[in-house]
Order: C-alpha cells, then sequence, then structure tokens
C-alpha cells in the first residue's frame, strides 16, 4: 500500500509553464496580433485576409497588460446613433393643479387683447419716434450753423468782368482766379492734345460754362499764388520755381504735378451771378 | 368678426407686422407731429415772427 503511493506521487509532472501567483500563465512572447494560416480550411471564407467568423471589437478580446493576459467580453454595445427626444413631445399639462379655473367668470377673453396691443403699439410708436428725433436733434447739433455756411459761399457778380480778363477773389482764404475767356482762347483750350498732359483733363471736365474758367489759384506745386496772363502758354506761371498752366489751368511745364483746382461754383442765370462754394 | 378681431388679426398677431407697423407708424407721427407743432407755433405767434413782418421793412429793388 504504501509503495503505490510512492508510485503515484511520483507521477505528479512539473508544470511546463509558469503560472503567475494570480493564476494566468506567464506568456511573456506571446503575439496577440497573429492569424490563423490562410488555406480554405472550411470555416466559411475564401479569400485571404481578414476572417469573417472574427468577433467584432465592440465585443472584447484579449489583450496583454502588466499583469499577464487579460480578455473582456462585452455583452451590449454602445449606441452608434442618437434620437433626439423633445421636451415638448411629452403630453402638455392643461391645468395648473392650483390656479382655479375662472373661465367661467370671464365674459369675452378677446375683449381687451385687441386694445392691450394697441396700447402697446402706440407706446413703442411714441418710443421710436422720440429716439429717431432724439438722435436727428443730436446729429444736427454738430451740423454748420447758417452763418458759417453763408461765410463759405462767395457771390461774384460776372457782368462787371469783361472778355479777356482775369478777376482774383478770396474765398475761404484762398485766391480764387476767374478768367472771362475769349473765343479764340476756348479753341486753343479745347484744341489742345490733353491725353498727354502730366495730369491729363479736358477743358470739357474743368469748366461748366466754356467762356468761364474759374479755379484756386494755388499752385499745385507748393502753393505760391501763380501769376495771371503769363507763361509759356498764355496761362499761368509760377514765379516760385516755374511752373507754367496754359488757358484751362493745366500743369503743362514746371515741377506742378496736377492741374490748377477747381473748387464747387454754380452760375445764377438769372442774375448773371457765379456764387462759389 | 368684429372690428377688435380684425385689427388683432391684421396688425397684432404677427410680431413682424406688429414691429413694422410700429416702425412706419413712428414715421408717419414724427413727420405729423412736426407739421402740427410748426403750425400751432406759427399761429400763436402770429405777427411776431420775421417772415411775418419782412414786408415792412425790407423793399424788394
Amino acid at each position: 500500500m504504501a509503495t503505490f503511493q510512492a508510485v503515484k506521487k511520483a507521477v505528479t509532472l512539473t508544470p511546463s509553464v509558469r503560472t503567475l501567483p494570480s493564476g494566468v500563465p506567464y506568456a511573456p512572447l506571446l503575439n496577440l496580433a497573429v492569424r490563423a494560416p490562410h488555406d480554405t480550411h472550411s470555416h466559411g471564407h475564401s479569400e485571404p485576409g481578414v476572417r469573417s467568423d472574427v468577433a467584432p471589437r465592440w465585443a472584447g478580446g484579449v489583450s496583454r497588460t502588466s499583469s499577464g493576459l487579460v480578455s473582456k467580453t462585452f455583452t451590449s454595445v454602445s449606441p452608434s446613433n442618437y434620437q433626439q427626444r423633445l421636451i415638448h413631445t411629452s403630453v402638455a399639462v392643461k391645468d395648473a393643479h392650483q390656479v382655479p379655473d375662472y373661465s367661467a367668470y370671464r365674459t369675452n377673453p378677446d375683449s381687451n387683447r385687441a386694445l392691450s396691443y394697441f396700447m402697446v403699439g402706440s407706446m413703442g410708436v411714441i418710443s421710436a419716434s422720440a429716439a429717431k428725433s432724439t438722435v436727428s436733434e443730436f446729429l444736427q447739433s454738430m451740423a454748420a450753423s447758417a452763418d458759417v455756411l453763408a461765410l463759405a459761399k462767395v457771390e461774384v457778380d460776372l457782368s462787371t468782368i469783361p472778355e479777356g480778363k482775369n478777376v482774383i477773389i478770396k474765398w475761404r482764404g484762398k485766391p480764387v482766379f476767374i478768367r472771362h475767356r475769349t473765343q479764340s482762347e476756348i479753341e486753343e483750350a479745347r484744341s489742345a492734345n490733353w491725353k498727354t498732359f502730366r495730369d491729363p483733363q479736358s477743358d470739357e471736365e474743368r469748366v461748366k460754362k466754356p467762356e468761364w474758367l474759374v479755379m484756386l489759384g494755388v499752385c499745385t506745386h507748393l502753393g505760391c499764388v501763380p501769376i495771371g496772363e503769363a507763361g509759356d502758354y498764355g496761362g499761368w506761371f509760377c514765379p516760385c520755381h516755374g511752373s507754367h498752366y496754359d488757358i484751362s489751368g493745366r500743369a503743362r511745364k514746371g515741377p506742378a504735378p496736377l492741374n490748377l483746382e477747381v473748387p464747387q461754383h454754380e452760375f445764377n442765370e438769372a442774375d448773371a451771378k457765379l456764387v462759389i462754394g | 368678426m368684429s372690428p377688435s378681431a380684425t385689427l388683432y388679426n391684421v396688425f397684432f398677431k404677427r410680431n413682424s407686422v406688429f414691429v413694422g407697423t410700429v416702425f412706419a407708424g413712428a414715421f408717419v407721427f414724427g413727420i405729423g407731429f412736426d407739421l402740427g407743432v410748426t403750425k400751432f407755433y406759427d399761429s400763436w405767434n402770429k405777427g411776431k415772427q420775421w417772415k411775418d413782418i419782412r414786408s415792412r421793412y425790407v423793399t424788394e429793388d
């Protein structure tokens, strides 16, 4: 009997795989990504590659952690599509619990509605009107007053200027040249090939009536006052640096970069007057 | 339909129409108010303003 026992002890083999204290077999070089060899071995796939019978990823699987192999299996899937549930899909509560029902006491629930809205709308009309006039009055207070506007204009009696003469008047502190041009001067100004000039501008653009040339008497170079009926082109000549202007006030020669500026002006036909400004 | 219900349905039911009516009404009201006040001012000060007595002092030449 004793010998039998000894024989039985001797056949107990040592384990071929080391086991961790948690009971998980220790397999450090296990490759979990390996796949079975691709041959048609009768479990339902023909193409080599991804097996069709592999469980999807969300269902879990084997992973290797620091404490050994861990196999997880999930039995429910996280939702992949969402349905919006709006709060008003619930049934509206028609009656509040605590508030008594007064409908029997009301004669006509709509009777005052139009009047109430009318009063609200009238209030809106008056407020909007008040706001609009507040803003517009404030903006008007920043506008130039009538005396300033009156000073900003100059009226010239054109009947006193004979043909072929220059008149220099003062407007906003600057000289203004007014030339009553003769017919030959008009033709000269219009026949010039203005497209080749430094500041190309036709005579028609510069004058409102061909016999009256109105322009600021400030040289566009450095601001001297040019001399009338002088220069190479029969117009104006600036003595400071020698700019020549023609009979339409266009820069023709010298350092002036631009034509003499034409101020805003209007003709009063009835009184033969010119209003500058 | 009563006139108040018509008024409600035409102007007050939609907020866009309501607000539009308010703004249009403000525009018209502003013009009317200005005209009315100016008229009242002129009639109250009749004979005192320059435009009333101008003919006494300015002789057209």
